[in-house]
């Protein structure tokens, strides 16, 4: 038995965490998703205004990289589907009193630029969750997914996302 | 590009309407981005930047240096401080490998708090 553990999180708790972990890990490549639109001008013109870049290269038919997960992000009001790994597993954190979300590590890999006209979908999947840990925020657990866009069948885009879900440390 | 080849430092004022449009920009419609009460209610202290816009920015950084030419393999980035309007993102970098036909920059946006962002961005060399 880990020490560490022990003092810091409920032995059971832990065990049920660990073992929803290994159930949603188990459904790989979930919560495919379409994105909304297609790679498209305007979308890609209110971005470069906003991040004050300009370049030709973003005004003859490429995105910029880092848009990837731009394409598929939910928009206003929309909703998780049912067996979104991430998601779920963030709600079991929840429900055992690790309420509090900080998102921590971004990784994405780009194996091309995206073209405009090209219809981008989403996949998600439950990589790891390791813990509990005392950090500066309260004892959490750090959760790591992995998200996979695709045009077609072709790969075109991969991001490693950590969140550390915690239970708020009280303030004086 | 070459190893220990520094980057021009850039410096980012961080006002409500970046924090509120990068958000936007990047379909990021959490309300901790554009709501200060909502911010504030949830413990925060202003509004803050979004993930997305901190991994763009460090794309804007590379791209304003090197060129938008290159062809970006990859960002990966830890979060630090939270970039709160009325600061300012201080960047600094450094191209710390080339191999393998890719060249590897460690990028830093500091914020009055500490870190905001440091990371690598990956080019093809």
């Amino acid at each position: 038995m880990n020490a560490e553990k022990q003092t810091l999180v409920d032995d059971a708790i832990h065990e049920k965490i660990m073992a929803a972990a290994e159930e949603v890990k188990a459904w790989g490549e979930a919560a495919e998703r379409e994105a909304r639109d297609l790679v498209n001008q305007p979308t890609i013109n209110n971005w470069l205004e906003a991040m004050g870049l300009e370049s030709d290269r973003f005004h003859q038919g490429e995105a910029p990289p880092s848009m990837a997960q731009v394409w598929t992000m939910y928009g206003q009001g929309g909703r998780h589907p049912d067996r979104d790994p991430l998601h779920a597993m963030m709600n079991v954190l929840t429900d055992a009193g690790f309420n509090g979300v900080l998102g921590t590590n971004s990784e994405q890999s780009y194996d091309r630029y995206l073209r405009v006209g090209e219809q981008v979908r989403v996949t998600t999947a439950l990589d790891s969750v390791v813990g509990p840990k005392q950090t500066g925020m309260g004892v959490g657990y750090f959760v790591t997914s992995r998200s996979t866009w695709y045009v077609g069948e072709e790969r075109v885009a991969t991001m490693l996302f950590r969140v550390l879900k915690f239970i708020p440390k009280v303030t004086a | 590009m070459r190893t220990g080849e520094k980057l021009p430092a850039w410096e980012l004022p961080i006002t409500p309407t970046l924090v509120v449009s990068t958000a936007l920009a990047t379909r990021d419609f959490q309300d901790v981005h554009h709501d200060r009460d909502r911010a504030q209610a949830a413990g925060s202290k202003d509004i803050f930047m979004n993930i997305l816009t901190s991994t763009a920015l460090c794309e804007r950084y590379v791209t304003d240096w090197a060129g938008t030419d290159v062809q970006i393999k990859g960002i990966s980035i830890r979060l630090g401080a939270p970039a709160y309007p009325y600061d300012t993102l201080s960047f600094s970098g450094e191209v710390t490998e080339v191999a393998d036909g890719v060249a590897t920059i460690q990028v830093t946006g500091s914020v009055s708090l500490g870190a905001h962002v440091t990371g690598t961005v990956k080019v093809a060399a």
